[in-house]
């Protein structure tokens, strides 16, 4: 191989290296056009995550759901009466009684701490927006949206996304009921 | 000498692109009146209070949760978990003639989104909302 070859070989090299690098810096890409558009089960979802109560006035039903909140163990982070919204968050325990023996054994067997790979909390917020209904007059629509990040032992998000287990949303679906029944008995 | 070359390519196009990074994105890279007309509708069916409705509602439908919201200046924020978190700001203002301006921005993790097709569908959600709420159906 000549010097003219090498030297025409180490220009194309330089070239093919600042290609790349100006690539890269050119990465910070658009995110997914489709963000915002509609999953064809908008409609069950909507369903699954409101349920309508009967009550004598938007404050009691507010309050109430404050109250089913704080006894699901919540902190409310933010309330607009006027809007109906509520807005809580609570960190919990990921990981369930079974799973935490079963990295207990493993960490004891092999010895490597397994332990800290796996998830160790969730931070899940809830909203609810308690309206009067329009359709029924002395209803209201509570509508719930819930999501939540997993943390691992190293403090690394695992996972992010909604909660849309239709168990989830009745359980607290009956604790708002209940705790409806209580305000409503509690005023009487 | 020919690697002593090559690293200091690659060390000087490494320093290069570190200079970027030490820029704090205050001010946004936008231009301002686009993208405002891309994130802004305009509707006269409802009045503020009920377009503010409609605004948590297609919010809901699509997956956030409410982080804040203010009747009066009539501004919503909501977070939905992606992969990364995206969040959007709506605000709602009385116009003339019983108009009320909707204009909503959004970003995803470290990128704020300029695309219309992006602002579009969410209009698109929005103009279901205001119809069923102007037709009184929860």
């Amino acid at each position: 191989m000549n010097a003219h070859n090498q030297n025409y070989i180490r220009t194309r090299l330089y070239a093919v290296l600042l290609t790349a690098v100006l690539a890269l810096a050119g990465c910070a890409t658009q995110p997914d056009p489709n963000l915002l558009r509609l999953s064809e089960s908008t409609l069950e979802i909507r369903a699954m995550q409101t349920r309508t109560f009967a009550a004598a006035s938007e404050t009691e039903i507010l309050a109430a759901t404050a109250a089913a909140l704080q006894d699901m163990e919540y902190n409310i982070d933010q309330i607009d009466s006027p809007l109906g919204i509520i807005s809580a968050s609570k960190v919990s325990d990921a990981d369930s009684t079974s799973e935490k023996t079963t990295r207990f054994i493993f960490d004891l067997l092999c010895g490597c701490g397994g332990s800290q790979f796996a998830a160790d909390k969730h931070v899940i917020t809830i909203t609810t927006v308690v309206l009067p209904s329009l359709a029924v007059q002395g209803d209201f629509v509570t509508r719930i949206t819930i999501q939540q990040i997993t943390y691992d032992k190293m403090a690394q998000v695992t996972s992010r996304s909604a909660i849309d287990d239709p168990e989830a949303y009745q359980a607290i679906f009956e604790r708002l009921s209940k705790s409806l029944f209580i305000e409503v008995n509690d005023n009487a | 000498m020919r690697n002593a070359k090559l690293m200091a390519a690659c060390v000087l196009c490494m320093s290069l692109g570190g200079c970027a990074a030490t820029q704090y994105d205050v001010a946004g890279a936008s231009a301002p009146l686009e993208i405002r007309s891309v994130q802004t509708r305009e509707y006269d069916a409802l009045d503020k209070p009920m377009t503010m409705r409609a605004v948590i509602a297609t919010l809901q439908d699509l997956g956030f949760t409410i982080d804040q919201a203010d009747l009066g200046l009539g501004i919503v924020t909501g977070t939905r978990m992606l992969v990364s978190d995206m969040r959007m700001t709506v605000s709602v203002a009385p116009k003339a003639d019983n108009r009320v301006s909707v204009r909503a921005n959004a970003r995803v993790g470290e990128t704020s989104i300029t695309q219309a097709e992006v602002y579009q569908d969410f209009f698109v959600v929005l103009d279901k909302a205001m119809f069923l709420t102007r037709n009184n159906v929860d």
